[in-house]
């Protein structure tokens, strides 16, 4: 009992002394610290993967070039398992013990939102790389977000569609959180885009078959379909569609803007529009811009440090950790939560992979539908529609 | 709503339904050996199409690499078998039945580290543009699924009617001291039931992976509908499984055609409840006495 007790005294006495030192250490040459919420594994694995590896590769071009005002950049990375709680939980040990003054993440619309009131308390902003409309419809002071919501990017598609003469649309979502954004968008912006929803069917991520609603879709008689949906189900309804006979022109957003959506599909996918960002055929950008060397040069890097090119989320992690580079470079003197905070802000023109950044007190997105391109899946791979 | 359209319908829910009673037949076989609930059963479906694909990545023919991974699955349910179940078949149904639970959170994580977190896809069976009934389409792999389920049920009611395995499977789904007393290896019948199971959940994996791709999570879903179709035709029955399988592929795509498809699983959940109110042993099931 009385070495039990020795233990505990002993064990508390390295902590207290540590605060202190930390405390007697500060000083300009203190790294900035970063923590990054991801989801490296569960359902979002295949987006937080792609997204720690464009920010290790940003971290170390910053501090190769010798940081930020002669501080380093350190980043502290934790995974949440796709788990709102876990996403929390995280947060609350960045904040608590890795005393960071910014966090991004997280992957997931969910996880975002779980990680929100801890930082509002604590005062630190957080960059998300999610694309659910809610986190910047949902104005907080303190949160900020780099991908297309679909606030932008329905409206986009919509109008592309209705550009093309399809005027009567066949709606399919998931049940899943971004189709169910999606949907509600769709349903909103369709009037004003001049474009009639005829049909307007769902199915929960996991199901095998959606012959049943594409029958449903197909009694409508619309122009085109357009799919709203992230996961490997959007191939089997391109698939299914092709077996029904379906001649209609089908369009999509940022959720099948995968590889795995083609390879997945096959011949099925040929002919699908796509409306989402630059990333994936860099001569969108157009040659000779600032946008176009800033998208190519952070392409050329990635492809050569992991053999392959950098996806949307890959984009959107290099966007989040490089605006709070650029925030961090504007603050004068040492950046703490609020100083940074006021500074991101005050971004404007920003040029990232995912567009051309402007923060407001009123948005906090900061893209517009200027940032968005339509693409066509044509041979296996996207081609620009011109 | 014209013929042929109603017709569609009914070929989409028997696709479905299909898929259901190969899950389904699974949980039926262990059941009957066993009196256990295998919760680890959709994770034999996802194997079935991850280890195919695997194998088919790795240079073999497509029917090579689908009966390797059947194979392999069956493998991998032989030895949870062995090793996680046979240690602890004393200690009651329902230790049991959270030891399958465990397992298939294990095989899952296993999988996700194995092979990835993105779908991977096969090609279809036979290629080619679907086929045409009295207006309706049908899929060439969809005639793969019901002519694979057909031989699956047709072969287990063969083993449990007319070999001395299937007898021996009965007799342990009655009572296993009383087999054992009667000579029987009672612990090799529950292992070859796992193996048969693991067969069948992967054989509907391999079958739907051309048309749906498969990935890392998917046995969840696929165990929840397997395990709702079985129990909606009655648990130890293969010919109910399938029965049970069909009906709600036919209720999930019927409801989508006349109601909506947002409550389509809401609806065919909220029928097998209904059914059991009505029918506890399920459509088919028979009622067990027990005699004193």
């Amino acid at each position: 009992m009385a070495g039990a007790l020795a233990a505990i005294v002993v064990s508390t006495a390295p902590v207290a002394g540590c605060a202190v030192s930390g405390e007697a250490e500060e000083g300009s040459a203190q790294p900035y610290r970063i923590g990054v919420v991801l989801s490296l594994t569960g359902t979002y694995a295949g987006l937080g993967g792609p997204e720690k590896r464009a920010i290790e590769l940003e971290v170390k071009r910053i501090n190769g070039a010798g940081g930020i005002g002669g501080r380093p950049i350190e980043v502290v990375f934790e995974d949440d398992g796709t788990d709102a709680a876990k996403a929390q939980a995280a947060t609350v040990r960045l904040i608590d013990e890795e005393q960071v003054i910014a966090v991004i993440g997280a992957s997931g619309t969910g996880q975002t939102m779980a990680m929100r009131t801890d930082l509002e308390r604590a005062g630190i902003p957080q960059i998300s790389m999610a694309g659910g409309s809610i986190i910047t419809d949902r104005l907080s002071e303190w949160a900020f977000q780099t991908p297309w919501p679909n606030r932008i990017v329905i409206p986009f598609v919509l109008r592309m569609m209705a550009e093309d003469g399809h005027t009567k649309v066949g709606l399919i979502s998931d049940t899943g959180g971004y189709g169910v954004d999606g949907r509600d968008y769709v349903l909103r912006s369709a009037a004003a885009a001049g474009v009639e929803i005829v049909a307007d069917e769902t199915f929960n991520p996991g199901d095998t078959d959606m012959t049943s609603q594409l029958t449903k879709i197909r009694s409508a008689e619309p122009d085109a379909m357009l799919l709203w949906a992230a996961g490997k189900e959007a191939a089997t309804i391109v698939k299914n569609a092709r077996q029904l006979n379906m001649s209609q022109q089908v369009y999509g957003g940022s959720g099948i803007a995968r590889r795995e959506f083609i390879e997945g599909s096959g011949e099925a996918a040929e002919g699908v529009m796509i409306g989402t960002g630059k990333i994936l055929v860099a001569e969108s950008y157009g040659e000779g811009t600032a946008e176009h060397e800033v998208a190519a040069s952070f392409i050329e890097r990635y492809t050569e440090a992991y053999g392959s090119a950098p996806d949307i989320f890959a984009g959107h992690a290099y966007d989040a950790f490089g605006l709070i580079v650029d925030a961090l470079s504007r603050v004068e003197g040492d950046a703490d939560g609020q100083t940074l905070r006021e500074a991101l802000e005050q971004t404007e023109g920003w040029i990232g992979v995912g567009g051309t950044f402007t923060y407001s007190a009123t948005d906090h997105n900061g893209l517009t539908e200027d940032d968005l391109v339509l693409y066509v899946i044509e041979d296996g791979t996207w081609r620009l529609v011109d | 709503m014209e013929t042929a359209e109603l017709l569609q319908y009914v070929l989409a829910g028997l696709k479905s339904g299909s898929i259901y009673a190969l899950v389904a037949l699974g949980f039926t076989v262990v059941y009957s050996s066993t009196g256990i609930i295998n919760f680890a059963q959709g994770e034999f479906f996802m194997l079935g199409g991850m280890l195919s694909v695997f194998f088919h990545g790795a240079g073999m023919p497509l029917p090579l690499a689908g009966l390797a991974g059947v194979l392999a699955t069956a493998g991998v349910a032989i030895a949870f078998e062995r090793v996680a179940l046979r240690p602890r078949r004393d200690a009651g149904p329902l230790v049991l039945v959270i030891i399958t639970i465990g397992a298939s959170m294990v095989i899952k994580a296993l999988a996700r580290h194995a092979f990835g977190p993105d779908e991977l896809g096969l090609p279809e069976f036979t290629p080619g543009p679907s086929l045409s009934i009295a207006g309706a389409a049908v899929e060439r792999q969809s005639l793969w699924l019901w002519g694979l389920t057909l031989v699956a049920v047709l072969s287990l009611t063969w083993l449990y009617r007319k070999t001395k395995l299937g007898r021996a499977m009965r007799a342990c789904s009655i009572s296993h001291d009383a087999s054992r007393l009667m000579g029987i290896d009672t612990a090799s019948v529950v292992m070859v039931s796992f193996g048969i199971a693991a067969a069948l959940g992967a054989l509907g994996g391999l079958a739907v992976t051309p048309l749906t791709q498969t990935a890392w999570d998917v046995g969840g879903t696929a165990g929840l509908k397997g395990f709702a179709a079985a129990i909606l035709g009655g648990l130890g029955n293969p010919v109910a499984s399938v029965v049970g399988g069909l009906a709600l592929g036919l209720l999930e795509s019927l409801s989508v055609a006349f109601i909506s498809s947002t409550y389509k699983d809401a609806i065919s959940l909220g029928v097998l409840l209904l059914v059991l109110f009505v029918r506890p042993q399920g459509l088919m099931g028979l009622v067990r006495r027990e005699k004193v």
